[in-house]
């Protein structure tokens, strides 16, 4: 039985509207939630799917705040949230949110991640820069790949291309990867055994505008002429042609006499952001947030968006793109329609019997928490509630938070960036289990500590209250107030240690280590 | 067609149960398979389960870090311009000659198969130990794992109440080049790496808490993660509880570690060196399940001074490596344990002025002995000087294909990423069959 729900998804994607045609589209003046919910639940109600029940408010702030800021929302915000009998207070949660300066720390942590993972460099300190003066995601691709090193705003951005300029063939691959979500890198020994899109000249094609990027002297430097040379599988030689993924070609210079300066990278970046050119960068980066939030792209994996690998939602994806493209790739404007969606603000659990296809949309993912949202959300949700700043007062609260993210970064790195399909590993449960850091510090009982209040709790209830919201960030139920007094009584003749380890069986709970 | 064709490809943890789905092991982040193991319960029955623990294949290797060299090893060239001051002696199998350093191992030749003709071209340190330990390089986009944890995926059990992937390595030199890798087979089979003491990190309880308590809270969590995975289908949600779930286990599993837990006469037979202790230590995890272990020994770069730092290093290797296989064989384990020694490379034929032998990839040696290896066999074949293989020239991919062989895994089976199949070995790679029993 299991095995017929693929075929069924995929002649369901077989029998769909086709790809193009953006004059059927719904109109572009739509505000996006709109049409992100008009699209997803056409198709849920060709499934014949009711859609998971709308998350609870506490549900959704922790989410919410997770995503936007990358950690936690603290006691007083959770209740205030929670109380607010405001309309349109989701409304004004996302924008409170979108421009707090935390937001921009949060997403420069996502996209360093993206751009640099696997490398041993950053440009988190240009990313911190660009995005809190609100540059656009084209503006940010420009000043990676052409990153004007004589200026001491834009040098950090050079990390990009000196990390991977000594391997070509990994920039090439990484680049198309990225940017623009394919991956061309079997046709570099091969054409593309499944995908008709992918051919040597493809890989070749886009290697050559990297093929004369170079170091000299810690800079990055360019050649103008040099072209790539490249064996087919039939062993016959050919030269490569400056050619972006839809097969344009740009004519080069083949000798230094023309006055002109001219550079391949520029080239490319030129004309992969022209208007007939331009599809493979919006919809890969639209796809990527997508799948940011909603924890599964619209095309799957991310980096196969190719002719036959058809997006769950074609026209959404051809909306959303149209929509980003029309309004100068503003991410910031992009991630607040998708998050006032009803698909994103749906529950993650499903008690209907078997869970559907993920790319129905039908119900919320659970998504592993990344290293810094994870380590940040440990330290907050041990930090005494009663010790932090009110909400009222943001500059103070951010103040401290800026604090404990900075504590926070040298635990992250004992923890794994997810991937598609994480696997925690036990080493992460022996941490938790048997570790000096967690043990003696997070679950520390001094000062302004989560514990230090606990114990001057003397009814257990209150405890059990108090630690259940500042860590899971809602109320406990009627069982958790049972099952964890109980493990409070049997130590009444040790009531720290107690409520210590209570605190070690919430902050190392499912619920917590992920965005659910 | 193209449905067809990508429905083969679909990545889903069915197409990947095989043999594994009998012994147990659950596909990495299968919550499906997590449904079938009702099937599976096997495991529960005694003798079933023991018969099974034994019959489960394992695998050791002994590497040689910075790289032995073959001719004071396995592939000896006395009397030659080449061959440095070391005799070669017979062995227990007529016509296989090896260094007279190797005096027990020479005792021992009827376990062992010698591969003298490896060409794998590539000799700097970094990227030959990642040839060697993953039997390919990386691609972009790509990242491979390691023999380690594809043993740990083909050859573990998903519930183990045992490390799958242990590796020792205390000297510094060369460590960071070859670290262990689980690339895209995720954390759930990264090594547990022990670097400066016997013990594995974080396996010990803190003074903190006592032990009824430590397992009480751990209780709690999984209630408290149960109530939240109902209603919540996520392959990486099951592998967070199943992580806590070995905790104990592994806890458990500490006087693994402990080497003085062995009778004076076995500790007495590995010798007093630390690589004779980690060797013993890595036959105690053997023997209790554990399907992949290294031992690193470092370091056999001798740029100079080459025959001083093998006749140091070849009989310690000679002494451990036999004690092994007479400790594996006595318990009955040898015929299910695969004992391989390698290297990033080997070294050079040819003698430089500090008397070193330098870095040297296009003809050397490896070892397999024990668990589907045809014992007392020499596989290919150096000229006269050992500079180039004359015959049977095999590199990184045929010796990984033979490991994977002799341990009863396809090598050619394939893992998905997304929609992409990837081998275990490139297409079209073949096992020296002349080595696999």
């Amino acid at each position: 039985m299991r095995i017929n729900l693929p075929i069924l998804a995929l002649l369901g994607i077989a029998l769909g509207p086709s790809l193009t045609g953006a004059g059927e589209l719904f109109p572009p003046t739509l505000p996006i939630e709109e049409a992100v919910d008009r699209y997803v639940e056409a198709q849920l109600q060709e499934a014949g799917l009711q859609p998971a029940q709308p998350a609870s408010d506490a549900n959704f702030i922790r989410r919410l705040t997770l995503d936007l800021i990358g950690r936690i929302p603290t006691l007083e915000e959770t209740r205030s949230f929670v109380a607010s009998t405001k309309t349109g207070k989701r409304i004004e949660l996302t924008d409170r949110l979108l421009n707090s300066p935390a937001f921009v720390r949060h997403q420069a942590t996502e996209f360093d991640t993206l751009l640099m993972n696997g490398t041993r460099g950053s440009v988190r300190p240009y990313l911190l820069m660009a995005l809190a003066e609100g540059r656009s995601w084209d503006r940010i691709y420009r000043d990676l790949l052409l990153p004007d090193e004589s200026d001491p705003k834009l040098k950090p951005a050079a990390e990009f291309l000196h990390q991977r300029v000594r391997d070509l063939d990994k920039l090439t691959a990484e680049v198309s990867s990225l940017f623009f979500g394919v991956n061309i890198s079997c046709a570099r020994c091969h054409d593309h055994p499944l995908v008709a899109d992918w051919k040597q000249d493809h890989f070749f094609g886009m290697k050559s505008f990297f093929s004369r990027t170079y170091q000299s002297g810690g800079r990055l430097a360019e050649r103008e002429t040099g072209l790539v040379k490249f064996k087919t599988t039939k062993g016959v030689e050919r030269q490569a042609r400056l050619m972006f993924l839809t097969g344009k070609v740009v004519e080069t210079k083949t000798s230094k006499d023309s006055s002109a300066k001219f550079s391949a990278r520029a080239e490319l970046v030129k004309l992969s952001l022209q208007p007939d050119q331009r599809d493979f960068f919006a919809r890969s980066i639209v796809n990527r947030i997508w799948h940011r939030f909603f924890g599964y792209g619209l095309v799957m994996p991310l980096d196969q968006m190719h002719s036959e690998n058809a997006p769950s939602h074609p026209e959404l994806l051809d909306w959303l793109a149209r929509d980003l493209v029309e309004h100068g790739y503003d991410l910031r404007r992009l991630i607040r329609g998708l998050v006032l969606s009803r698909a994103y603000a749906r529950a993650s659990r499903w008690d209907k019997g078997e869970v559907p296809q993920p790319s129905l949309f039908a119900v919320a993912r659970v998504r592993p928490l990344t290293p810094m949202q994870l380590a940040v959300s440990l330290r907050l949700a041990v930090t005494d509630p009663q010790t932090l700043p009110a909400p009222s007062k943001p500059e103070e609260l951010d103040k401290r938070l800026q604090g404990l993210e900075a504590s926070a970064a040298s635990l992250a790195r004992l923890f794994d960036q997810p991937d598609e399909d994480f696997q925690v590993g036990v080493h992460e449960a022996l941490l938790f289990s048997n570790g000096a850091i967690i043990e003696k510090d997070l679950l520390a009982d001094g000062g302004d500590r989560l514990l230090n209040r606990l114990r001057q709790l003397t009814k257990d209830e209150e405890a059990i209250d108090l630690a259940v919201q500042t860590i899971l960030c809602r109320p406990p139920r009627d069982e958790e107030r049972k099952l964890l007094g109980e493990y409070l009584q049997q130590r009444v003749d040790r009531p720290v240690e107690a409520r210590r380890q209570m605190m070690w069986a919430l902050l190392t709970s499912a619920e917590f280590r992920f965005n659910y | 067609m193209v449905p067809n064709r990508r429905l083969n490809f679909c990545g889903s943890p069915l197409h990947i149960m095989d043999r594994r789905g009998f012994l147990g092991v659950a596909a990495a982040g299968a919550a499906a398979f997590a449904a079938d193991m009702t099937q599976l319960n096997v495991l529960q029955h005694p003798l079933l389960a023991g018969e099974l623990k034994k019959q489960q294949k394992r695998c050791l290797l002994l590497w040689l870090a910075g790289g032995a060299s073959q001719l004071e090893t396995w592939d000896p060239k006395p009397g030659t311009l080449t061959g440095g001051p070391f005799r070669a002696i017979p062995t227990s199998v007529p016509g296989i000659h090896i260094s007279e350093l190797m005096p027990q191992m020479a005792q021992r030749m009827k376990h062992t198969c010698i591969i003298r003709s490896l060409n794998t071209r590539i000799g700097d340190h970094g990227g030959g130990a990642q040839l060697m330990m993953r039997g390919r390089r990386d691609e972009p986009n790509l990242k491979y794992p390691d023999l380690g944890a594809v043993l740990a995926r083909e050859l573990g059990r998903r519930d183990s109440q045992v490390p799958d992937y242990v590796s020792f390595y205390f000297a510094t030199e060369g460590r960071n080049m070859s670290l262990g890798t689980a690339g895209f087979l995720g954390s759930r089979y990264a090594p547990m790496e022990l670097y400066t003491s016997m013990v594995p990190e974080n396996i010990r309880r803190l003074d903190g808490i006592n032990d009824l308590d430590h397992k009480q809270r751990a209780e709690l969590r999984d209630l408290l993660s149960k109530q939240f995975a109902q209603g919540r289908a996520s392959s990486s949600l099951g592998s967070h509880n199943a992580a806590y779930q070995r905790v104990r286990g592994l806890m458990a599993s500490e006087k693994l570690f402990d080497a003085t837990q062995e009778p004076p006469k076995i500790r007495d037979r590995y010798g007093p060196t630390l690589f004779g202790e980690q060797v013993m230590v890595a036959r105690r995890l053997i023997e209790a399940g554990v399907p992949f272990v290294r031992v690193a020994r470092a370091w056999w770069d001798s740029h100079g001074q080459n025959f001083e730092t093998h006749q140091e290093l070849v009989p310690e290797l000679d002494h451990v490596m036999a004690a092994l296989l007479d400790d594996l064989q006595e318990r009955g384990l040898l015929e299910h344990t695969l004992v391989i020694t390698l290297a990033e490379f080997g070294r050079t034929p040819r003698i430089n002025p500090s008397l070193g032998r330098d870095h040297f990839a296009t003809a050397w040696s490896a070892t397999l002995s024990g668990c589907g290896i045809q014992g007392g066999s020499v596989w290919g074949k150096t000229d006269a000087q050992g500079e180039r293989v004359v015959d049977g020239e095999v590199g990184a991919a045929e010796l990984f294909a033979t490991i994977y062989r002799a341990l009863g895994i396809n090598h050619q089976k394939n893992y998905h990423i997304g929609s992409r199949p990837v081998p275990l070995t490139e297409p079209g790679t073949k096992p020296i069959k002349a080595v696999l029993a």
